[in-house]
């Protein structure tokens, strides 16, 4: 069964118009839109970190509420803000992307020390992370380290679905690359953006200008003035 | 690669690590139980609900609890004006800026140091040798231990928030009281408030236990009802005195809501304020006149001094005293979190507040009663009293800290599907671990001092010998049990220091 | 300015001049206690806060009257605190207990004993035991031995008869404190607590004053079945008041003596007087030396509690 998300005339205030939108998870989609459009908002409803005024947001045909953890851990997020767990070390932020997998116990053996060291090596390789930084406090890494170790808790935690807050925005040209292209990598994703060169590596383009979608449809669809429209200041 | 894998506790276990000293507690209350008290644990309990309403009880207590509310905003005040003073200047970055060099904080602070080893209570009885009764002596024995704590959490706060502005401010050329203004005021007026709004609530409870002693007020009554074991007039001095501890809760987080500076001249106004108010009472508070023949007399005779010390098994009464306070610093840190942990919701939130603000309430003494009334008395015990007395304390810290800090990392744990357990342990508990742990080490210099208000689970510790040493007027005794404890003190406060050190730096390896 | 920095400064300002208003106030305020002569009186914390202001409220106002000066009754809740209160200065006339008045009469040079009630010259402690402790009753002094090893209690540890009295008798007869259990004894704190803390099984025997057990029998405190008295000490005197000198250099010549008479001349045949005497729990008050408390002042240094 393909997992759906599913907003079906789902508003938020101000900062949302109803927006009616089916997500499967095999498709990547981009959301482009300028600051303060809304992208931020719409993620939030997608991941049920947010409820809708009005409308509703399903995954699978069940609003967020109601979900089982195993059907809330099929969706991934990786922030904006990353929210690692600041206290704990490399290797405890990655294991903790698997705790929708596992119970109190395990969670408490992940503090008390390294846990499961080779599947995180594993993850940190995938994620170009040194293997020296295993232990490491996450307070003390750069930013694009750290960009990483978040990423290598989403992978961790095996998704169906990612949404990503604007995932490249700190990082330097090669690394966004690296890590546009593990994210294009998993099954399916929702992903917002700032940078319109990329969309022909997606296979849908979501556009949002002040709150409002205005553009649905495939990359190979859409005209450069669309584009700059969506940028342009109202 | 060889991977080096050792038992390190992260720092978001380390406030539940503590908790398992519940366990052997546990084990001990099994082993000593007895269900012989229970009949009066009932009397306690239908006491609350149907305290006395004797227009005399009545009539003392408040008077009593006035008389309590003086001396605590009294001396709440005056430490918090001159804690303040003296925190700035026994902190290393103010002479750094100042002056350019160090060592004047490090002299002030182990000048100061032991004036904070000793608890309020033996400050009240050794100045109540010289003074009389009078109500300086209660302000004088709750301000000087206040003042000189506030001195030291101040100036860790201004050495730990040194903005990184400073040398540029000071490159710059300004002068050092436009470096300070600038580059300190700013970061540290809203922790410093924090810090004052929250020792009001400890000034109460001083006072009462001050009270408790001898010294007047609230506590006075509370302590005469106690010991004749009558509950009904003991809960009508308790009610009240929850009651007016939750309307100056309120009051202080109305002043907070306004402006969180409002703390600082609402501090400063407040010792005028209770003089005025002090004026109206029975309290006496004509400036009082020493007397120092009877204990300076005795001290001069300096033959007893060996032999005083020889009285007294030492190594039996430190570890006891230790113990007490490893036990209790351990059920004072390790119960909130944990009870958070088994059952972590908004509701329990709620409800716990109330819990801790009902064991803060119940002094110490009266918790080692009920306490007694369960189990035969041994030293587990005693710490278990003094313990769930600071556990209070610290489910509050822990409370109010989660509430500020909120809970959006737990939200974000369950989003992921982590069950609500694990979401809470890597969410808020993790959140606010580090100040949580810091505040603990503060804690068990409070809990070490306090070993001395419980003589009677079994008349342990140095607490207990200093109680026996006064009541037999055996000043050369009283000296050495003094120094000892303030040395206990600062030992334990270095351990203190170097604990957060290695939190500070990283998880603390077992 | 925002509304809520306006309420801010409103707030200061209004703080400022309560502040103002109350150090003004409290200046001009007259310090009742200042000039005039005020006999201040107080006592050992050993009934509950209820009959402590009945009673001392009622015997200050008879004081007041009978002697024509001002009275005023100061509640300390600490044995040591009411022994320095009388030698500062602070109390002028204190009921103290046999250990607190000598140790109170050693610290203030020339105070004296005035009266003690018609109970005191010869008081008794009891030793009550739990059933569970399998403790009979004595049938003379030399079985006090059989405590050793046992958990025991007494009351507050400066006490006569909840401490002092007993541990010596016990020490006469072989038993020091660290022979109990837990290597010494506990302390409850009072009487009463000490009746609950060997009813409840917490201690196994108890020690206290015997005319509290009493009335905790008399009130029904006491389950027969859980606690009994094993043996009563031989009687000693206990309770009595102690005044400070001088008092007749600031209330007149003879004040000392018509303070003793006023004390001795309460008759339950008055109202005031028949309320004080049943709180008091004694027919009348008689007539006490110095030389009648000796006794305790030997057993108070040879236990190491006067210095």
């Amino acid at each position: 069964m393909t997992a759906l998300l599913e907003l079906h005339q789902a508003c938020l205030g101000q900062r949302l118009q109803p927006i009616t939108l089916t997500l499967r998870a095999d498709q990547r989609v981009v959301l482009l839109g300028a600051s303060g459009a809304g992208k931020t908002t719409l993620l939030k409803l997608c991941n049920g970190a947010l409820s809708p005024d009005a409308g509703s947001v399903h995954w699978c045909g069940r609003p967020h509420q109601q979900l089982s953890r195993r059907q809330r851990r099929q969706i991934g997020t990786l922030w904006q803000d990353l929210r690692l767990v600041e206290e704990l070390s490399v290797i405890q932020n990655i294991n903790s992307g698997a705790l929708g997998r596992h119970g109190l116990l395990w969670a408490i053996r992940n503090l008390l020390g390294p846990l499961d060291p080779n599947t995180c090596l594993e993850l940190m390789h995938q994620v170009k992370l040194e293997a020296d930084l295993l232990e490491q406090p996450v307070r003390e890494l750069s930013g694009g380290q750290r960009q990483r170790v978040a990423l290598g808790r989403l992978l961790h935690q095996r998704p169906e679905l990612v949404l990503a807050d604007e995932p490249l925005s700190a990082l330097d040209p090669s690394l966004a690359e690296d890590v546009l292209n593990t994210l294009l990598l998993l099954p399916g994703c929702l992903i917002s953006l700032h940078r319109p060169d990329l969309i022909h590596r997606f296979d849908r383009v979501l556009g949002l200008r002040g709150g409002a979608l205005v553009i649905d449809a495939a990359p190979n669809t859409i005209h450069r003035d669309q584009l700059e429209w969506l940028y342009a200041s109202a | 690669m060889a991977l080096r894998i050792s038992l390190k506790p992260a720092l978001p276990l380390i406030p539940l690590l503590p908790g398992l000293s519940l366990l052997g507690v546990l084990g001990v209350l099994l082993r000593d139980g007895h269900g012989g008290g229970i009949s009066v644990l009932q009397q306690f309990a239908a006491g609350a609900v149907q305290p006395s309403i004797d227009p005399i009880v009545l009539g003392s207590l408040l008077k009593g609890l006035q008389i309590t509310l003086v001396i605590a905003v009294m001396s709440w005040g005056i430490s918090s004006v001159l804690g303040v003073g003296l925190g700035l200047l026994s902190s290393s970055t103010f002479w750094e800026i100042q002056a350019g060099v160090r060592w004047p904080a490090v002299i002030l602070r182990r000048w100061l140091a032991p004036l904070r080893a000793v608890h309020e209570l033996i400050w009240g009885l050794l100045l109540l040798q010289v003074f009389g009764l009078n109500g300086w002596v209660a302000i004088c024995a709750i301000a000087i231990p206040f003042t000189v704590l506030m001195a030291r959490v101040i100036a860790d706060q201004v050495d730990c928030h040194v903005s990184p502005a400073i040398p540029v401010l000071k490159g710059a050329g300004a002068t050092p009281w436009a470096v300070m203004l600038t580059g300190l005021v700013p970061p540290l007026a809203e922790p410093i408030s924090d810090h004052i709004g929250h020792r009001l609530d400890c000034a109460v409870r001083s006072a009462l236990i001050l009270g408790v002693f001898g010294l007047g007020g609230l506590g006075t009554d509370l302590s005469l009802s106690l010991r004749s074991l009558q509950f009904q007039e003991l809960w009508s001095g308790l009610w009240m005195l929850a009651i007016a501890m939750v309307v100056l809760d309120r009051l202080l987080r109305t002043l907070r809501s306004w402006s969180r500076m409002l703390i600082l001249p609402v501090a400063m106004a407040s010792p005028w304020v209770a003089l005025g108010w002090g004026t109206q009472l029975d309290l006496q508070l004509a400036w009082p006149v020493a007397e120092w023949s009877m204990v300076v007399g005795n001290l001069i005779d300096g033959s007893q001094g060996f032999n005083a010390a020889l009285e007294i098994s030492w190594p039996g009464v430190i570890r006891a005293t230790v113990w007490i306070t490893l036990i209790a610093g351990c059920v004072a840190t390790g119960l909130p979190p944990l009870l958070l942990l088994v059952w972590p919701s908004q509701a329990s939130l709620h409800l716990q507040g109330v819990v801790w603000g009902a064991l803060r309430l119940i002094p110490a003494p009266l918790t080692a009663l009920l306490l007694l009334m369960l189990a035969k008395p041994s030293l587990s015990l005693a710490g278990l009293a003094l313990g769930l007395h600071h556990g209070g304390v610290m489910g509050r810290v822990l409370i109010d800290d989660i509430r500020s800090t909120g809970l959006g990392s737990a939200q974000t744990m369950k989003a992921c599907g982590a069950p609500n357990r694990v979401s809470w342990l890597y969410g808020p508990l993790a959140d606010v671990s580090r100040a949580y742990l810091t505040y603990a080490t503060y804690r068990l210099d409070v809990i070490l001092r306090d070993t001395a208000i419980i003589g009677m689970v079994g008349g342990a510790g140095l607490g207990w010998q200093l109680m026996e040493a006064l009541s037999s007027f055996h000043w050369w005794l009283v000296l050495w049990i003094v120094l000892i404890s303030a040395v206990l003190t600062l030992l334990g406060e270095s351990l203190g220091e170097r604990l957060q050190g290695s939190w500070n730096s990283r998880a603390m390896a077992l | 300015m925002s509304a809520r920095e306006r309420r801010a400064v409103l707030a200061t300002g209004l703080i400022a001049g309560l502040a103002l208003t109350a150090s003004v106030s409290s200046c001009g305020a007259p310090q009742n206690d200042a000039k005039q002569a005020v006999l201040q009186i107080g006592a050992i914390p050993d009934q509950n806060p209820e009959k402590l202001n009945r009673l001392y409220g009622t015997l200050t106002t008879e004081l007041s009257e009978k002697l024509d000066v001002p009275v005023r009754y100061a509640p300390v809740s600490n044995y040591a605190a009411a022994v320095s209160a009388f030698r500062t200065g602070s109390l002028d006339l204190v009921w103290f207990g046999g250990l607190t008045g000598v140790q109170a009469r050693l610290q203030t040079p020339g105070a004296r004993v005035l009266a003690q009630r018609d109970i005191d010259a010869e008081f008794t402690s009891v030793f009550i035991a739990n059933g569970a402790s399998g403790l009979r009753p004595f049938t003379s002094a030399d079985q006090l031995v059989e405590l050793k090893g046992r958990r025991l209690a007494f009351g507050s540890e400066s006490s006569t008869s909840g401490r002092l009295m007993p541990q010596f008798f016990m020490g006469e007869n072989g038993v020091k404190p660290e022979d109990m259990a837990g290597g010494g004894p506990g302390f409850s704190g009072s009487h009463d607590a000490t009746v609950a803390v060997v009813q409840s099984g917490a201690y196994e025997v108890g020690a206290l004053n015997e005319q509290v057990w009493r009335s905790n029998v008399a009130d029904g405190r006491v389950d027969p079945g859980k606690v009994s008295v094993i043996w009563r000490t031989p009687p000693y005197v206990d309770y009595h008041w102690v005044v400070r000198p001088g008092l007749d250099d600031r209330f007149g010549d003879g004040f000392t003596d018509k303070l003793q008479s006023a004390l001795l001349d309460l008759s339950a045949d008055t109202e005031n007087g028949a309320t004080i005497l049943e709180l008091f729990g004694a027919e009348r008050f008689i007539p006490a030396k110095d030389e009648d408390y000796v006794m305790i002042e030997t057993v108070g240094r040879q236990l190491g509690k006067i210095r």
